[in-house]
């Protein structure tokens, strides 16, 4: 995906390269505490291939760029604005770094981690 | 500050007398607020990305409004009542990363006073030291030289210097003096700031807030930004006018450079004494001077600084004649929305001014959201647009990319059969619009506006609120920037440069039409002008201009 011809050969950009600035950006984002791998299936395929794009899903149509990512939040935030946030955080660093348009990001809540209680 | 003068003394041991209860918070809470949106351009304008982006003072200033609107009616004695309904309606209200944050601050520092009556000193470190761990739990990977930063360095600060004499004032004013010190040290922690050459934000926020309550305790004004200077970019004459005063007739701004250091606690001082809304700009060493005065005091500014400095431009506004104008023109921004039958498409738009507004109502809209860049509507706000329209099928046309979210989140919580169409931009939706068929099905003639959205290119002319380098491209403060579909793509030294700069990127010279919707910071005269600019240099496009009244972007342009 996102290739690009120069006078020397051509660049290809992967969508596992994506993942990962979507993961670290989500990671950076006030409120997520971890993120979950979709289905077992994914769970346990990161758990032995240790690659750090659990959770984050992408997909390429040759135009744009979309990016799932389910997220678990600290129980007691606003979870909409904590949301909205990763979504935001992660177009900015992935359109940042590699110049792609992303069409869309879906977050989802797939849990929340209840640190303490009130 | 200064806390010497007779009159401090005394308020500062009535404070002392006066148990710190319930009450007490709920008022400092008060001056909090105030202050930040006293200082909430002056936050704005630390935002890292160059165009406006209204982010951070404003998200925080709604933020701590929801959490005051929770208990400005509450009678509550104890402390612990009191900061768990701030925790309460902050966290109901939090907006943006920075909002959240906040909120989690407060979540944290009520937590930290459970079970006391009144505040004291160590009960107020305890707080502190809460609030810094809840905010840490919330992310995995905190990012340093950020407002949890700050939170982190007031609560070291104030848990190494309390001795057992101190009480809740002392606490508070550690606790300002060690986020005015961290705020200073966030670029030193985190690159992207220093090298747009900035504190942060959010802790700069953080800051302002505390200080706005250690300043109600020391009886100081809370609604003037005393002794800033702010980036001239920065400088805000508009909402200057909203607050004009009975009696405030003239509007006085002079440019000048200072005979030597300027020294700001004076100068406000002085102004202080001839009129209101004061702000103070400064740029390459020029300084810029805004203030309000009564009629008689109209001389009095530009004598004082005539006496401190050079005076290179004098302007003086009538306000009264002034308020007078925008009312008429606020006047000519009616404009008729369409009305659906049952069955119909109705189609909700996100517009940034008046004229845009009027524009999307003559193509067929049937409701209109206020909103961009700088504000970005809630949810909340896009639902109430539609919720009540007598027909089931919507399209949500947000017209800005960090308002696509929100419209969909408004498709997920109601009913009706809404369909997103996500335009990123003014001409995107413009362009959707035009595939509009009311009668039609509502999946179909959404699927042919989104076909539609990339038929149109965007740009899009502002000013550059502070130097920095994106993508390769490196812009001064107050250089005219170009965006191109949402992309910084050159920055130039006027107008005109940076829209012929932007059409030639947009490859203009092979497309057909080029619409030009001017800003509100701009006369029809003015804009006129650029446009026959741009005709001479697209002789065989079709150019037209039209009135958009948007904020901050001189231009929005259209090439298809």
């Amino acid at each position: 995906m996102g290739e690009e011809t120069t006078s020397l050969g051509s660049i290809h950009i992967s969508p596992t390269a994506v993942a990962t600035i979507a993961y670290h950006a989500t990671l950076e984002s006030y409120g997520v505490v971890g993120l979950a791998p979709k289905n077992i299936a994914e769970g346990l395929a990161h758990t032995i291939t240790r690659e750090p794009t659990r959770g984050v899903s992408v997909n390429y149509d040759g135009d744009n760029v979309d990016i799932e990512i389910n997220i678990v939040v600290e129980y007691g935030t606003r979870i909409a604005s904590v949301a909205n946030s990763v979504a935001n955080t992660v177009r900015y660093h992935v359109e940042k770094a590699l110049g792609l348009r992303v069409n869309s990001i879906n977050v989802h809540v797939a849990g929340l981690r209840v640190s303490d209680t009130d | 500050m200064v806390v010497d003068s007779p009159e401090t003394q005394k308020r500062l041991e009535k404070f002392r007398k006066a148990p710190m209860d319930g009450q007490a918070l709920k008022r400092l809470v008060e001056a909090g607020l105030t202050w930040l949106r006293t200082n909430q351009q002056t936050v704005n304008a630390l935002n890292v990305f160059p165009v406006p982006d209204g982010d951070t003072g404003t998200n925080m200033v709604l933020t701590m409004q929801s959490a005051y609107n929770e208990i400005s009616e509450l009678g509550h004695r104890s402390v612990d009542d009191m900061a768990a309904a701030i925790s309460q309606g902050a966290l109901m209200g939090a907006r943006g990363n920075s909002g959240v944050i906040l909120s989690q601050l407060w979540r944290g520092f009520s937590r930290g006073l459970q079970g006391q009556e009144v505040l004291d000193g160590p009960g107020l470190v305890k707080a502190f030291a809460q609030a810094r761990d809840t905010a840490y739990k919330g992310v995995v990977r905190p990012v340093e030289g950020t407002i949890l930063t700050v939170a982190k360095d007031i609560a070291a600060e104030t848990e190494a210097g309390l001795k057992p004499e101190h009480d809740a004032i002392h606490v508070l004013e550690m606790a300002v003096k060690a986020a005015a010190a961290s705020v200073e040290r966030t670029p030193e922690l985190l690159p992207v700031l220093k090298q747009a050459g900035v504190v942060d934000s959010g802790g700069m926020g953080l800051h302002v807030i505390l200080e706005g309550m250690l300043r109600h305790i020391y009886g100081q004004s809370l609604d003037t930004p005393v002794a800033s200077v702010q980036p001239l970019s920065a400088m805000d004459f508009e909402s200057a006018m909203q607050e004009v005063e009975e009696g405030q007739d003239f509007e006085v701004v002079v440019d000048f450079y200072p005979e030597g250091e300027l020294n700001l606690q004076s100068f406000y001082g002085k102004l202080e004494e001839m009129g209101t809304s004061i702000q103070v700009g400064e740029g390459e060493g020029m300084y810029r001077m805004h203030i309000h005065v009564p009629l008689e005091n109209r001389y009095l500014p530009i004598d004082y600084v005539m006496d401190i400095g050079t005076i290179t431009k004098v302007a003086m506004e009538n306000l009264v004649a002034q308020m007078d104008e925008i009312d008429q023109k606020a006047k000519g921004d009616y404009f008729e929305l369409t009305n659906v039958e049952p069955g119909q498409i109705a189609v909700v738009t996100v517009s940034p001014g008046p004229g845009l507004s009027r524009i999307f109502a003559s193509l067929g809209v049937a409701a209109i959201v206020e909103g961009g860049q700088t504000m970005n509507p809630s949810t909340q706000e896009i639902l109430a647009a539609f919720e009540n329209l007598p027909t089931d099928k919507v399209i949500i046309l947000p017209n800005n990319k960090n308002i696509v979210m929100a419209a969909n989140q408004a498709k997920e919580v109601t009913v009706k059969n809404v369909q997103v169409v996500p335009s990123r931009n003014i001409p995107q939706g413009l362009s959707a619009l035009l595939a509009l068929d009311p009668d039609g099905d509502v999946e179909a003639v959404a699927e042919k506006m989104n076909r539609s959205l990339d038929l149109v290119k965007a740009g899009e002319i502002t000013v550059a609120t502070r130097s920095v380098e994106i993508d390769g491209v490196r812009c001064e403060q107050g250089e005219v920037i170009t965006l191109l579909d949402g992309k910084l793509v050159g920055s130039a030294k006027s107008v005109e440069d940076a829209c012929l700069r932007m059409l030639e990127k947009a490859g203009a010279k092979d497309l057909e039409l080029i619409t030009m919707f001017y800003g509100e910071d701009l006369n029809a005269t003015e804009a006129n002008r650029i446009s026959d600019k741009v005709r001479k240099a697209y002789p065989d496009q079709e150019i037209e201009i039209q009135d958009g009244g948007q904020p901050h972007y001189q231009f929005i342009i259209s090439v298809e």
